[in-house]
C-alpha cells in the first residue's frame, strides 16, 4: 500500500518535471520562429501560463462559483437574488460573528506587531536572545488544531478551592483572594482568550519578519544618529521605526488575513459557544451542518470582499517597495 | 450519548495532535484489550466465510466511521476474524468530523463503501437522497428479523427499506455512584425520591450532582441526551415520537418541563463547583470529584460507556464496590420502566461483493457476540447469549434492558444535525441561564 503510493509520487513527480521541461523547451522553439517583436511579447506568457492555469483552476473558478452559488437557494437550483445576504446579515448569530471577527481583525494584527517587534528589537541585546526567539518561533510549527487543544488545557477551569489543573488559573490563584476564571466560557474573557491562543501561534512569524528587516537596516544609520547625539530611544523612534514601516504593513496585512480566516482554534476550543462565533465557524455550519450552499456562499463572499481591499493595499505596497520585505 | 464517540474522539488529544483530519487505519494490528474467547473468534471466522459463500474473496472494503483510539482497537478485533477468513481487507477511516468528510466524499464521487455512525438522523437523510442501499435486500429481511429486535430495525428504516443496522448499543439514563461514599437510595422508586435525598445533601452543604458538559465542538451533548431521556420518560414515548418527528414543537410545555427537571441537577448548590464548573468540565472527567476525599459530588447521569471511561481514569476501582450504577428512576409514575438506547449503525453506499460480505458478517450472531465480548458495548444482536458479558457493568445493563417495560431510541440521534447542534448549544445556554428557556426553545424550533 505504502510502496504503491511512494511509486505513484515518484512517477508523478518525474512526469510533471518532464512535461514542464518539454513544454518550456518546445514552447520556446515555437516562439523563436515568430518575429522578434512577437517573441518578446509572448515569451512572458509562456512562463506565466501554467501557473495562471493552476490559479484559475483552484482559486478563480471556485471563487466565482462560490459567489454564483450565493445567489441561489440551499441546493443551488432556485435563484433567490440577494435573499441569502439579507437572511445572513439579519441573523443574530451572524451579528455576533461579525462583531467578533471585527475584534479579531483589530487585536490580532496589532498585538502580533507589538509582540513581534518588541521581541525582535530586545532579543538582539541580550545574550540569551536566541533562546527567546526560538521559544517564540517554535509554536509556528504546531498545527492550529493542536494549538487549540493545548490552550484548552492552559485555560482549564476548576472550581475555587479545588486544585487548578489549567496553567493560567494555577498561576492566577497563587495570588491571594483571586478566584479562578473560566477563560473560554466567561463572555468577558473568552474572545480575548481565543485571540491570545492564536497570537501564540503567530507572533513568532511577525518576530522573524521584523528581525530580518532590522538586520537589513545599515548600522551606519544608527551610528550616524548616535554621533549626532540621539539617545537610544530617539534613534529607534526616528531612524529605525520609519525604515520598518513597510515591514509593519506586511505583518499587519498578513495578520489581518489570518484573523479573517480564523477557524481552527475557535472550532476546537468553543465551536462558537458562549458568543465566540466568527464568520468562518458560521460558514462551516451553514455548509456542513445545514448543507446550505447559498448561505455558506454568501458568508464566504462577504469574507472575500473584506479581504480584497487589504490585498490591493498590500500589492500596492509591494509595488512601491519594489521587492516587498 | 449517541454522539459520545465523536465527542470522545474530540477528547482524544493524542489523535488530534497526530492527525488534524482523519486517520486511515489498517486492521492488520488489532491489539485486543479484552481478547475474545478463541471459540467465539473461530465461530466468527466460520460465519465470515459463510458470508462470502465459502470461498475467499480478496479485495478491500473502505469504511468511514467515528471511532478512534481504544474504541477503534476494540472494534477492529470484531473485524479481524472477517479479514482472516475472507481475505478481504477492511480500511477503516475514523474521523471526528464525520458529517463534513462524508458529505465532501459523496459530493466528490468518492464515497466510502460503508459508513458507521451514531448520527442516525444524518443517515436517514442520506437514505432519503437514495445514497444508501437497502440492507433488507442485501442481507435478507428474514435474517435481519431473526437477529435484531423490531424497534432496532425500525430505527434504521425509512419507507420500508432498511438503511442501517446497529453495530453497537449503549443503554442511556444510568446514575453512576460510588458505593463506598454514597449514602442515598440505590433503588429509588421515583425521581422525586432521589431529588429529595439530593436536596437534603445540598442543604447539608454537599453538592450531590457531578456534571460535565464540555466536549470540544460537541459540547452540551450530555445535557441534551439527559433532557431527551427525561422527556421520553416524563411526557411518554408517544409524545417523544411526535416531537422527534417534528409534529410537536420545541416550545411545548412538555419540553419546558424536561429542561426544568434537568435544571434541578445543575442548580446552584446542587452541582459540584457551580454551573461554571459544569460547563467547563469535560464529560469524561465529570465523575472525577466522586473519588476525592471527601467526595466533591455523588451522582452522575450518563450512559453505559461511562463505566469504561471512569475505569480508564481510575484503573484500580473495583466494579460494584467502588463504582456502580442504578437506572434513573421513573420520572412519571404512570410511565414505569422505560429505557432509552442509542448506538451506532452501519449503512452501505457502494454495493460490492466485499461490502455485502462485511454487512452480512456484521449482522450475524457470531459478530454480535464479538461486539459484546469487547466489554465496551452492548450487542445489538438479540441472539447473543447474555453470559458473554464479562464486564460487570455490561452484564448489569443487559439485565436492565431485559427487565425494561419498553425500550426506545433517543430522539436527538434521529434528528437533522442542525437541530441536534442547536439542542447541544441549548443544553449549555440553559445551564448558564435557565430563565432564558423561552428564547432557547424558540431558537431550536427555528432550525426545523
Amino acid at each position: 500500500m505504502i510502496a504503491d503510493r511512494i511509486q505513484l509520487v515518484l512517477v508523478a513527480g518525474a512526469l510533471i518535471l518532464a512535461l514542464t521541461f518539454a513544454y518550456l523547451r518546445l514552447g520556446d522553439r515555437a516562439l523563436a520562429r515568430l518575429a522578434r517583436g512577437w517573441y518578446r511579447r509572448l515569451m512572458p506568457w509562456l512562463f506565466v501560463g501554467p501557473a495562471a492555469l493552476v490559479v484559475g483552476l483552484i482559486l478563480v473558478f471556485p471563487g466565482v462559483s462560490t459567489v454564483f452559488l450565493s445567489f441561489f437557494d440551499s441546493d443551488g437550483t432556485q435563484f433567490v437574488g440577494l435573499g441569502n445576504y439579507v437572511s445572513t446579515l439579519s441573523d443574530p448569530v451572524v451579528a455576533i460573528a461579525l462583531r467578533n471577527t471585527g475584534l479579531w481583525v483589530i487585536l490580532l494584527p496589532a498585538l502580533s506587531a507589538v509582540v513581534g517587534l518588541t521581541i525582535a528589537v530586545l532579543a538582539d541585546r541580550v545574550r540569551y536572545g536566541g533562546l527567546v526567539k526560538a521559544a517564540l518561533f517554535l509554536p509556528i510549527a504546531i498545527s492550529a488544531v493542536a494549538a487549540g487543544v493545548i490552550w484548552s488545557f492552559m485555560y482549564e477551569y476548576q472550581p475555587p478551592l479545588a486544585s487548578q489543573t489549567g496553567t493560567m488559573n494555577a498561576v492566577l490563584t497563587l495570588l491571594p483572594t483571586v478566584e479562578p476564571i473560566a477563560w473560554i466560557i466567561d463572555t468577558a474573557t473568552n474572545n480575548y482568550a481565543l485571540i491570545g491562543a492564536t497570537l501564540w501561534t503567530q507572533a513568532g512569524f511577525a518576530m522573524v519578519i521584523f528581525a530580518a528587516a532590522l538586520r537589513s537596516i545599515p548600522d551606519e544609520l544608527q551610528e550616524a544618529a548616535r554621533l549626532d547625539g540621539a539617545s537610544e530611544r530617539q534613534a529607534f523612534r526616528y531612524v529605525t521605526l520609519p525604515l520598518l514601516v513597510p515591514t509593519v504593513v506586511v505583518v499587519m496585512t498578513t495578520m489581518t488575513v489570518i484573523a479573517l480566516k480564523a477557524f481552527d482554534i475557535v472550532y476546537v476550543m468553543t465551536n462558537g459557544a458562549y458568543g465566540t462565533d466568527v464568520l468562518s465557524t458560521v460558514m462551516y455550519r451553514a455548509l456542513f451542518t445545514a448543507k446550505d450552499n447559498g448561505a455558506a456562499g454568501a458568508i464566504a463572499t462577504i469574507l472575500m470582499l473584506a479581504v480584497v481591499p487589504i490585498m490591493i493595499y498590500n500589492l500596492r505596497q509591494f509595488r512601491r517597495q519594489g521587492s516587498g520585505v | 450519548m449517541q454522539h459520545y464517540r465523536s465527542a470522545a474522539a474530540i477528547a482524544a488529544t493524542a489523535v488530534l495532535v497526530l492527525t488534524a483530519c482523519s486517520t486511515p487505519e489498517s486492521v492488520s494490528t488489532p491489539e485486543a484489550p479484552d481478547a475474545a474467547p478463541d471459540a467465539a473468534v473461530a465461530a466468527a471466522e466460520a460465519a465470515a466465510l459463510e458470508a462470502v459463500g465459502g470461498e475467499t474473496l480478496d479485495g478491500q472494503v473502505t469504511m468511514l466511521g467515528v471511532l478512534g483510539g481504544e474504541e477503534l482497537d476494540a472494534f477492529l478485533t470484531v473485524l479481524a476474524p472477517f479479514e482472516a477468513a475472507t481475505g478481504i481487507e477492511v480500511q477503516y477511516e475514523g474521523t471526528r468530523d464525520f458529517a463534513a468528510v462524508l458529505q465532501t466524499r459523496v459530493d466528490g464521487g468518492n464515497p466510502p463503501d460503508l459508513v458507521a455512525t451514531p448520527a442516525i438522523g444524518e443517515m436517514s437523510a442520506l437514505a432519503d437522497d437514495g445514497v444508501l442501499a437497502d440492507l433488507g435486500e442485501v442481507v435478507g429481511t428474514d435474517v435481519l428479523e431473526a437477529n435484531f429486535s423490531t424497534s432496532l430495525l425500525e430505527t434504521g428504516s425509512l419507507d420500508g427499506a432498511v438503511f442501517g443496522i446497529f453495530s453497537s448499543v449503549n443503554l442511556g439514563g444510568l446514575i453512576w455512584y460510588n458505593p463506598e461514599t454514597y449514602d442515598g437510595p440505590t433503588d429509588p422508586a421515583s425521581w422525586d425520591e432521589l431529588q429529595e435525598w439530593a436536596q437534603g445533601a445540598a442543604d447539608a452543604g454537599a453538592t450531590p450532582w457531578c456534571v460535565g458538559l464540555a466536549s470540544g465542538a460537541a459540547s452540551g451533548w450530555p445535557a441534551a441526551d439527559f433532557i431527551d431521556e427525561i422527556l421520553l420518560r416524563q411526557a411518554g414515548p408517544e409524545f417523544h415520537k411526535r416531537w422527534q418527528d417534528g409534529e410537536e414543537p420545541w416550545t411545548s410545555p412538555e419540553l419546558e418541563a424536561a429542561f426544568a427537571t434537568y435544571g434541578e441537577t445543575v442548580a446552584e448548590g446542587m452541582v459540584y463547583g457551580g454551573t461554571t464548573s459544569a460547563l467547563s468540565t469535560d464529560f469524561a472527567k465529570a465523575a472525577n470529584p466522586m473519588f476525592t476525599d471527601p467526595p466533591g459530588c455523588s451522582l452522575l447521569a450518563q450512559a453505559t460507556f461511562m463505566g469504561g471511561i471512569i475505569t480508564d481514569s481510575f484503573p484500580d476501582l473495583a466494579p460494584g464496590e467502588q463504582l456502580d450504577f442504578f437506572p434513573a428512576p421513573d420520572f412519571e409514575a404512570e410511565l414505569p420502566g422505560i429505557r432509552s438506547i442509542s448506538g451506532e449503525i452501519i449503512g452501505m453506499i457502494n454495493q460490492t461483493p466485499q461490502s455485502e460480505a462485511l454487512v452480512k458478517y456484521l449482522a450475524t450472531r457470531e459478530a454480535g457476540t464479538l461486539i459484546a465480548s469487547t466489554g465496551r458495548w452492548l450487542s445489538p444482536n438479540q441472539n447473543v447469549d447474555d453470559e458473554i458479558y464479562e464486564d460487570y457493568f455490561l452484564r448489569k445493563a443487559s439485565q436492565v434492558l431485559v427487565d425494561a417495560e419498553g425500550t426506545y431510541s433517543l430522539g436527538n440521534s434521529l434528528m437533522p444535525q442542525t437541530t441536534v447542534d442547536a439542542f447541544w448549544k441549548a443544553g449549555l445556554d440553559y445551564t448558564q441561564d435557565p430563565s432564558a428557556i423561552g428564547e432557547i426553545l424558540t431558537t431550536i424550533e427555528a432550525t426545523r
